[in-house]
């Protein structure tokens, strides 16, 4: 859930840096020491709470490189992160860390970023640019652990259905492909590369498989349609065994419409990124685990990149994969500590 | 002048319905090449409705009409010029921010593939304008004439489509005296031209003057037809109202009362530099007249707290009050009919009944709840009172015809028992048969103690309703008429600004 | 029932019976109760902007409103630990606080609706991210949050605004007397008040009413903060339904969801028109297309598409009922 879908225009920046600008700092958090005089910038998509925990690993990576780095969150859209960059380019920044919103037709504008700045891109790639390397999760590898999460949670097999804001996106397309082809036995895909079944493909199933996948639903973003969602397929399906959640409000959703049934412990919920809710409900037994892709990680690996670009070490590869973390029940008191420090520590 | 001949343009039968009214009854008008005919009648007589079937603007339920003798069949304005047909409106249709060219060829332009004859356009347009009396530069921008030259284009641009009869729709209404003059001058020319004009007028003395036939509308029918040797004020009046003047203006005078209203130096927005002084005392009738825009609807306005006064003192019953809405301007005991009654006045799309009742909710609330006993009480008596002709309370005020809106408006005000009745133009747009009835109405409030204000552009409306006239002109009053002292002319000079003396 | 009700009223009959008849599990006690309670959020929602509507007006703030309300109330709750009951006076009386500033900009001020509250659904939005460093929380305390001393007294709140009470073997969810009271409370003041008039004159024709003694400024200001007030209540039943609230999304659009039924419901933009039951069973009806999409398994792609179709039809036709029956009204008016 990082390229939140919205109408809000332009104005509304305005507004945002009239807050941003008059709150007061918390303490600890602004970078302090760094005596090199290059400046870095890590770019978001947009404005989240996943951002947030990314700025967390910033923060570290800029004390333990010694190194000064601008963190912004566009608040929406293309335009907006176009004039963010511009403006860095202007004040000329040494690198930049950048989550393309539009990858295929940023590219122009990207190669102009990269002829005058270092430029890597984290998160979402933009692979017909000249960036230098892209810093990501592998979704699709990513999806298929989660798909092994679905199978730790019903060894028996059954029928699973799949929550997720938008299809359009190819991040969540992955992670859903990578679901499906786990729970078939689907061999193993090529992230570049990957077949994807159809985006409304109901009751699929395989031989050999004892999993039914009975459809894809999505919300546009909206919590409450999330909710409804589930509802409607508690209803709908009476053998529901699992309900597998890919954006961060998902399984939270899943889990509140599978308490007010009274169908806890009949219906498992596997899923993705670290909402306290989700995170609360594994430690209680009510959701099987989720996979992080440690977002700070995105940060602290970005600001580690460029610094070594500065310095003139090259990356080896084009690709550097941020591993994820599967959490169950035996490590997520420790996972949730540790989120918890960073989402205090990448704070505004 | 040219009978005998075939008509240029002949309607017979014609019959025109709108909802709740009847505009136009089996009407019959004859119009001859080179003939000025004015068409007279109170408001509502029908006489805009056939101006809009003889140019195409609406089409008629039944009848006929000829041109040279053919049948034709209007169904737009479009068609109705071809056939040599131009309506000139009473608000005009020219663009303002276009030169005279322009608006005398807009949607016509002369070109070539689609581009704008620049050069040819001048010059034909030039051509017409010398026809109408206009020397000016083409290039000049409408919006920077006086509305009576103004006129002129608009006529000009009606001869560009070759129109060989004008209507014009109360050309004068917004006219100076030299503006008229020299409209009356353009018309003469255009007779010798052998175009015919049909002309719509409320001034009888302007019919004198220009007409060479007169056709008298009253109730949506024809009243009666006058040749030229006939034209006197007294019979055109007698054919317009149906009966002798005294008998419509039924009048008592009352001995006037204290003095309910008082102004002293008041100044409305609109006119902030003009004081204002006058008093009106219980049982009295007293008339504004004088010409459009000279203040008198803002005067009202004022008074009753629309447009509040920018200085001054305004007294109710000895009061000071000054009020800023008309809220304020009601609980002081003041009511206004307003001269848009559909837009002002009432609120269409309700009913008959929410609509008398509107104004006096306050006053039977229970505690913030409608009490509906009381609301229905008003309006069956603002119905009985006023033999407001509805079906039944629940009907849309929409449906109902001009004079039986009008008295809702009444309704809605005597249910509160004011002791200043304001009415602005209170018979535009009202049948006869209503008119008289307000007329009737007016009479019995005054002789109730009731003071009435009315501002009027019917000469006889003033002349037959008012103790007492206040003339107003750009703003300020100009003179005071009392009843012995009325006359048209007296009102005419001071509406003009000419004082009394001379 | 009428004329304009009764089509909306058969609309979602019809929309009932066909999803019932295609999916036998869609009349289940358990959809039905779903199906009440989101109806139920949504058209307290509706009822508010359809006041503004009303008066020839439009909210677009609404959502952004329900968006502040739910961020501030779990923040106030969760984060800051105070009182839950003033945490839920305090967002009340903001949220009508928004609709007076709403109303003095658009009487006083003379600013277009439109632009007041576009203004609005961009300023609170931002606030309400701004508060929380656009982090997703949940009024419910959790375990090291300040609020978890209140969480017994919180329990309960959730309970009352998303619980849900056994009648039988039915589960009557709570937000369904919410709507209730204020349903039963809205048409009242429209229908038997003498401000309810006012606010239809004034919506037929601000001039006339104003002419007629009727302080239109005030009128209209009330109908904005009856608008934000109930936004604010939505926000309140909201933020306890889903448990967390997120500060860039919870709420958004829903302004449409609320005028779209409003419209349905037989409210004029033009003002002047509308009736509360109308209201209620659009928002009813907006949620049975969701739920039956969803139960007839249509692509979720599909369904704004089959929403504002659904929604084109049902103004089409009764713009056509409305003319029908002005032309039988006239008909009748000119028989002697």
């Amino acid at each position: 859930m990082k390229t939140p879908f919205s109408v809000l225009s332009a104005v509304c920046l305005s507004a945002v840096f009239l807050f941003i600008g008059c709150k007061p700092k918390p303490n600890g958090t602004e970078p302090g020491g760094s005596t090199e005089d290059a400046t870095i910038a890590y770019v978001t998509n947009g404005v989240d709470p996943f951002w947030d925990l990314c700025a967390a690993g910033v923060r570290i990576a800029e004390k333990e490189f010694n190194i000064k780095c601008e963190v912004h969150m566009p608040t929406k859209g293309v335009v907006d992160q176009k004039r963010i960059m511009e403006g860095l380019l202007a004040k000329g920044v040494a690198g930049i860390a950048v989550s393309p919103v539009d990858a295929e037709n940023q590219t122009p504008f990207l190669n102009e970023v990269a002829q005058n700045s270092k430029l890597i891109t984290q998160d979402a790639d933009a692979p017909d640019s000249k960036r230098i390397a892209y810093i990501g999760t592998n979704n699709y590898k990513a999806g298929r652990a989660l798909g092994k999460l679905v199978k730790d949670a019903l060894p028996e097999g059954g029928e699973v259905i799949i929550f997720v804001g938008r299809l359009e996106q190819l991040n969540a397309r992955q992670r859903r492909q990578g679901v499906i082809d786990e729970l078939l036995g689907k061999p193993t895909q090529e992230l570049g590369s990957v077949k994807f079944d159809a985006v409304d493909a109901k009751n699929l199933t395989a031989e050999g498989s004892k999993y039914t996948i009975l459809d894809t639903r999505t919300d546009n973003f909206d919590k409450a349609k999330a909710k409804s969602n589930a509802e409607d397929a508690i209803t709908k399906y009476e053998n529901l065994k699992c309900m597998v959640g890919l954006f961060a409000y998902n399984p939270p959703a899943c889990i509140d419409a599978i308490k007010e049934a009274n169908k806890a412990g009949a219906i498992k919920v596997c899923g993705f990124d670290e909402q306290d809710a989700l995170l609360q409900a594994i430690k209680e037994g009510h959701a099987q685990g989720t996979i992080s892709q440690q977002p700070w990680e995105y940060g602290y690996e970005s600001v580690k990149m460029l610094k070594n670009i500065l310095n003139g070490t090259m990356p080896e590869k084009k690709f550097l994969e941020v591993p994820f973390l599967v959490v169950t029940k035996d490590n997520v008191e420790e996972f949730w500590k540790k989120k918890k420090e960073m989402a205090e520590l990448g704070k505004q | 002048m040219a009978a005998g001949r075939t008509p240029l343009l002949e309607v017979r039968g014609l019959c025109k319905q709108f909802p709740g009214v009847r505009a136009l009854h089996h009407v019959s008008l004859k119009l001859h090449p080179g003939e000025v005919l004015a068409l007279i009648g109170e408001n509502g007589a029908g006489k805009s409705t056939l101006m809009k079937i003889l140019a195409g603007v609406q089409p008629a339920d039944s009848g006929e009409y000829h041109i040279d003798g053919e049948t034709v069949a209007f169904l737009n304005v479009r068609d109705a010029l071809a056939s040599g047909v131009a309506l000139i409106h009473q608000e005009l249709n020219l663009a303002a921010n276009l030169d005279l060219a322009a608006n005398i060829f807009l949607g016509r332009e002369p070109n070539r593939l689609g581009f704008v004859n620049d050069k040819a356009t001048h010059l034909e347009a030039a051509k017409y304008l010398k026809r109408v009396g206009l020397n000016l530069p083409t290039e000049t921008l409408v919006g920077d004439l006086p509305i009576g030259k103004q006129q002129l284009v608009e006529i000009a641009k009606a001869l560009s489509c070759d129109a060989r009869v004008l209507i014009m729709d109360e050309p004068t209404s917004s006219l100076s005296q030299r503006e008229t003059e020299t409209l009356f001058e353009v018309v003469h020319d255009l007779r010798e031209q052998g175009i015919s004009v049909i002309y719509i007028t409320h001034r009888l003395s302007e019919v004198k003057v220009l007409a060479d036939r007169v056709t008298v509308f009253r109730d949506g029918q024809n009243a009666g037809d006058l040749s030229q040797e006939e034209i006197d004020h007294d019979a055109m009046v007698r054919l317009m109202v149906g009966r002798e003047l005294s008998e419509f203006y039924d009048r008592k005078i009352h001995e006037p009362g204290k003095v309910i209203l008082e102004l002293d130096k008041v100044r409305s927005p609109a006119h902030p530099h003009t004081e204002i002084s006058l008093q009106i005392h219980a049982g009295e009738i007293v008339g504004i007249a004088g010409l459009v825009g000279a203040g008198r609807t803002e005067l009202l306005e004022t008074i009753f707290g629309v447009t509040p006064a920018l200085g001054g003192t305004i007294k109710v019953n000895g009061q000071a009050v000054h009020p800023k809405s008309p809220e304020e301007a009601i609980s002081a005991g003041m009511a206004l009919a307003p001269e848009d009654r559909k837009l002002h006045g009432l609120v269409l799309p309700m009913t008959v009944g929410e609509n008398a009742s509107l104004a006096s909710l306050k006053r039977d609330q229970n505690n913030g709840l409608l009490n509906f006993e009381a609301e229905k009480d008003v309006a069956n008596e603002a119905v009985d009172q006023l033999q407001i002709k509805t079906p039944h309370l629940e009907q849309v005020a929409r449906f109902l015809s001009g004079g039986n809106q009008q008295k809702i408006v009444l309704g809605k005000w005597l249910a509160l028992k004011p002791r200043l009745l304001m009415l602005d133009e209170p018979t535009r747009g009202i049948d006869v048969g209503a008119k008289r009835e307000i007329y009737k109405l007016m009479e019995k409030l005054a002789g109730e103690g009731i003071a009435i204000l009315f501002v009027s552009s019917e000469m006889e409306e003033v002349l037959g309703m008012a103790d007492r006239a206040l003339i107003m002109h750009e703003g300020a009053i100009a003179g005071e008429l009392n009843r012995s002292q009325l006359s048209e002319e007296a009102i005419m000079q001071l509406a003009t600004g000419t004082s009394l003396a001379a | 029932m009428k004329k304009n009700t009764l089509g909306i009223f058969g609309l979602l009959i019809a929309i009932f019976v066909v999803t019932a008849v295609l999916n036998d599990k869609f009349i289940s006690a358990y959809n039905m109760q779903n199906l009440i309670k989101w109806s139920s959020l949504y058209a307290v929602m509706s009822i508010g902007v359809a006041f503004v509507i009303i008066t020839g007006g439009i909210d677009l703030s609404i959502g952004s409103v329900v968006g502040l309300v739910a961020v501030v109330l779990a923040y106030m709750m969760k984060v800051k630990g105070i009182n839950p009951s003033a945490a839920i006076i305090t967002t009340i009386c903001m949220s009508g606080l928004i609709g007076l500033v709403h109303g003095l900009l658009i009487t006083k001020a003379k600013i277009q609706p439109f632009v007041v509250t576009l203004c609005g659904l961009l300023i609170y939005r931002s606030l309400s991210r701004w508060l929380t460093d656009n982090q997703s929380l949940g009024p419910v305390p959790l375990e090291g949050d300040k609020g978890y001393t209140n969480l017994e007294f919180i329990n309960q709140l959730d309970f009352i605004f998303s619980g849900k009470i056994a009648i039988g073997s039915f589960n009557l969810p709570t937000p369904f007397l919410f709507l209730l009271v204020i349903g039963i409370t809205a048409a009242l003041f429209l229908n038997r008040t003498i401000w309810g008039r006012y606010l239809f004159a004034l919506g037929n024709n601000e001039d006339g009413a104003r002419y007629s003694g009727i302080n239109t400024d005030n009128m209209k200001i009330i109908a904005y903060v009856i608008c934000s007030l109930m936004a604010g209540i939505a926000g309140l039943l909201f933020a306890f339904e889903l448990d967390s609230v997120q500060p860039a999304q919870t709420g958004e659009f829903y302004e449409l969801y609320a005028i779209a039924a409003a419209v349905l419901g037989g409210c004029s933009l033009r003002g002047g028109e509308g009736s509360i039951l109308g209201v209620i069973i659009a928002a009813a009806v907006i949620r049975l297309i969701y739920n039956s999409i969803n139960m007839l398994g249509i692509s979720t792609h599909l369904e704004f598409g089959i929403l504002g179709i659904v929604i084109l039809l049902g103004v089409v036709a009764d713009e056509f009922l409305k003319s029908y029956s002005a032309k039988r009204a006239a008909a009748k008016q000119q028989e002697p």
